[in-house]
C-alpha cells in the first residue's frame, strides 16, 4: 500500500504541470483512460468470443460467424506456414509504388501551386473535382487501360494518395511566413532557394499530416483495386475467402491491412519527429 | 496579416477592390474556367494528330452526346435514383448513430475514454474490406449496400461530434447552469449549436466515403445503379457512355462536397478559417 502511494506521489510530481490549478491526480485518475480504453476492447473481444455460447444461431448465420480465437489461429497459421507472404508482397508492392509515385508527383506540384497563384487558379477545378470524387469510379477505366494486375492497382493507389499530399503541401506552402520569404528574397534568393530554405521546412507538418491521410487512402486503394481488378494479393484472397465462407480469413486479411496502415503511420510519426526537431513545440502541433 | 505598419509591395493590397477591373476581380474563377475549357479542347484536338481508337479512349464530343442520350432516355436518372436509395438509408443512419455516439463520448468523459481507442481501431482498419462478406451475408439488395455505406460514413460523424463536444466552451455551460438551466437546456442551447459546425464538416468527409460505399456495393453485386452502369459500359467498351457516367458521378461528388462547404461558410461564418 505504501509502495503504491509512493508510486502515486512520484507520478503526480513527475507529471507536467500544464494546469497549475488542478489538484494532483490520483493514480486511478491517471490510469483511467488506458484502463477503460483497453478494457472496452478486451470486453468486446470477450463478448464476441462468448457469443456462440450465449446465443444459438440459425444454421445460415453460423456459416458467417467466426470468433477472435479462430481469426488469431488463422492469422498464426498463415504466418507460420508462410502462405501470407506471397499475397502480402503483391499488395505491398502495389501500395509502395503507388504511394511513392504520389509523393514524387504530389510534393513538387503542391509547392508549385502554392507559390504560383496562376497555376493554382488553373489547376484548382481539377483538384477539387478529383479530390471530391471517389477514386473507385475510375477503376473500370483504369482496368481497361492497364489491364488486370500491378499497374492498375498502382494507378488507383496513386490517384487516391496524390490529392491529400498535394492539398496539404499546398496549404503548408500558403501558410509559410511571408516575412521570412521576403527576408530571403531581399538577400537575393531565387525561387528555388525560397522553396528549399523557407517554404518546404515550414510546410513540413502539413506534409506529414497529408502523408498520414495518404497512407490511409493508399491502403483503401489497394483493397478496392484488388477486389475488382487483380489476380493475386491480399484483397483477392479475401474476396475468394468470402465466397467460400471462410470468414476467419477475411478478418485475418482485414487485420493485416490495418497492421500495414498502422506500421506505416508509425514510421511517418518517427519521420515527423526527426524532421521537426528544430521546430518550437507550439508550432509542431498541427 | 504579416504586418500592418509597413506596406508590403510584394503583396497586392486586398482593400483596393474599387480600382479592380472585372478581370482582376474574377481572375481565379476565370482562369479556372479557362483551364477546364482548354483541357476539353486539347482532349478533342489531340485526336487530330493521334489516331483515335473508340475501344480505348473517348472524345469530349462523343462523351457529351452519350451523356445527352443517357439523360434523354432517362437511363441516367433511373440509375442515379437506384443508387440514391441505399445511400440515403446508410447515410441517414450514420448521421443519427454517429452523432449520438460522438456526443455521448464527448459529454461523458468515461465513455470517451472507453470508446476512443476502439473507434480509432475501427477507423484505421479498411472496413471496406468487409464488403464482400456483407454482400454475401445480406444479399445483393438495398440492405447490404446501405450497411456498407453506413460503416464507411459513420466514423467522421463520431469523431467530429466527439471533438465538437470537447471544444464546447465550459464558460457557457457554467453560465447556463448558474442561471438554472437543466441538462436539456445544456444540450439544446449550448452543445448542439457549438457541435453543429463540426458535424457539418464531418458530413463533408462522410459524403465522399459514402460514395465509395455506393460504388463498392454496386461493383460487387448489382443489376442497376450508377456504379453498375459504369462497370457495364466498361465491359461493353461503350466508352462514351462510361465517361458520361463517370462525369456525372464527379459532378455529383463536387456538388455535394462543395455544397456542404458552402453551407458551412454561410451558416457558420465564424468558423471560416479554422
Amino acid at each position: 500500500m505504501s509502495e503504491l502511494q509512493a508510486v502515486d506521489a512520484n507520478i503526480s510530481t513527475a507529471a507536467p504541470a500544464d494546469d497549475l490549478e488542478a489538484p494532483p491526480k490520483s493514480l486511478w485518475r491517471q490510469l483511467e483512460p488506458t484502463v477503460l480504453g483497453v478494457g472496452s476492447i478486451v470486453a468486446l473481444l470477450a463478448l464476441w468470443e462468448a457469443l456462440p455460447y450465449l446465443v444459438t444461431f440459425a444454421p445460415g448465420t453460423k456459416l458467417f460467424f467466426t470468433t477472435p480465437s479462430q481469426i488469431a489461429g488463422t492469422l498464426w497459421t498463415m504466418f507460420a506456414t508462410g502462405t501470407i507472404w506471397a499475397p502480402l508482397s503483391v499488395s505491398a508492392s502495389g501500395f509502395a509504388l503507388g504511394l511513392g509515385l504520389a509523393i514524387v508527383v504530389g510534393l513538387p506540384l503542391g509547392v508549385l501551386i502554392g507559390r504560383s497563384p496562376t497555376l493554382n487558379a488553373m489547376l484548382d477545378p481539377f483538384i477539387t473535382a478529383f479530390n471530391a470524387t471517389p477514386r473507385l469510379v475510375f477503376l473500370p477505366l483504369v482496368l481497361l487501360w492497364f489491364g488486370l494486375g500491378l499497374w492498375s492497382k498502382v494507378v488507383i493507389v496513386f490517384i487516391g494518395a496524390l490529392f491529400p499530399l498535394l492539398i496539404n503541401t499546398y496549404e503548408g506552402v500558403r501558410n509559410s511566413d511571408k516575412l521570412l520569404i521576403n527576408v530571403v528574397r531581399s538577400f537575393g534568393a531565387k525561387e528555388w532557394d525560397i522553396a528549399r530554405l523557407v517554404v518546404v521546412p515550414n510546410a513540413m507538418p502539413y506534409i506529414v499530416a497529408g502523408l498520414r491521410l495518404a497512407i490511409g487512402r493508399a491502403v483503401l486503394g489497394v483493397v478496392v483495386a484488388e477486389f475488382f481488378g487483380s489476380e493475386d494479393g491480399l484483397g483477392v484472397m479475401m474476396v475468394q475467402a468470402a465466397g467460400q465462407y471462410k470468414v476467419a480469413v477475411v478478418f485475418a486479411g482485414l487485420i493485416v491491412f490495418a497492421g500495414l496502415s498502422l506500421v506505416m503511420t508509425g514510421l511517418v510519426q518517427l519521420l515527423e519527429q526527426r524532421l521537426t526537431r528544430w521546430r518550437p513545440q507550439h508550432a509542431a502541433e498541427y | 496579416m504579416t504586418d500592418q505598419t509597413l506596406p508590403n509591395p510584394a503583396v497586392p493590397a486586398d482593400d483596393a477592390v474599387t480600382r479592380e477591373t472585372f478581370v482582376e476581380r474574377y481572375r481565379k474563377p476565370l482562369l479556372g474556367a479557362l483551364a477546364v475549357l482548354l483541357f476539353f479542347i486539347a482532349w478533342q484536338a489531340v485526336f487530330l494528330v493521334v489516331p483515335f481508337n473508340a475501344l480505348f479512349i473517348s472524345k469530349p464530343n462523343l462523351i457529351f452526346s452519350g451523356l445527352a442520350e443517357l439523360v434523354v432516355s432517362g437511363e441516367l436518372w433511373a440509375d442515379l435514383a437506384v443508387s440514391a436509395v441505399p445511400f440515403l438509408y446508410g447515410f441517414t443512419a450514420a448521421v443519427v448513430v454517429g452523432v449520438t455516439i460522438g456526443i455521448v463520448m464527448g459529454w461523458r468523459v468515461r465513455v470517451g475514454y472507453a470508446l476512443d481507442p476502439l473507434m480509432t481501431v475501427f477507423y484505421a482498419s479498411p472496413l471496406v474490406a468487409l464488403a464482400p462478406l456483407l454482400i454475401v451475408f445480406f444479399g445483393v439488395g438495398v440492405s447490404g449496400k446501405a450497411i456498407i455505406i453506413f460503416l464507411l460514413s459513420i466514423f467522421p460523424f463520431i469523431f467530429n461530434a466527439y471533438a465538437g463536444v470537447r471544444a464546447v466552451d465550459r464558460l457557457l455551460i457554467n453560465v447556463v447552469r448558474s442561471l438554472g438551466g437543466k441538462e436539456k437546456d445544456l444540450y439544446l442551447k449550448v452543445i448542439v449549436p457549438s457541435v453543429l459546425p463540426y458535424i457539418v464538416a464531418g458530413a463533408r468527409i462522410a459524403v465522399g466515403r459514402g460514395l465509395i460505399g455506393v460504388l463498392v456495393g454496386e461493383f460487387f453485386a448489382a443489376s442497376e445503379g450508377i456504379g453498375y452502369a459504369i462497370a457495364k459500359f466498361g465491359d461493353l467498351f461503350a466508352l462514351d457512355k462510361m465517361f458520361a457516367c463517370i462525369l456525372s458521378v464527379m459532378i455529383i461528388a463536387v456538388v455535394l462536397t462543395e455544397g456542404i462547404r458552402w453551407a458551412e461558410r454561410s451558416a457558420f461564418p465564424w468558423r471560416v478559417g479554422q
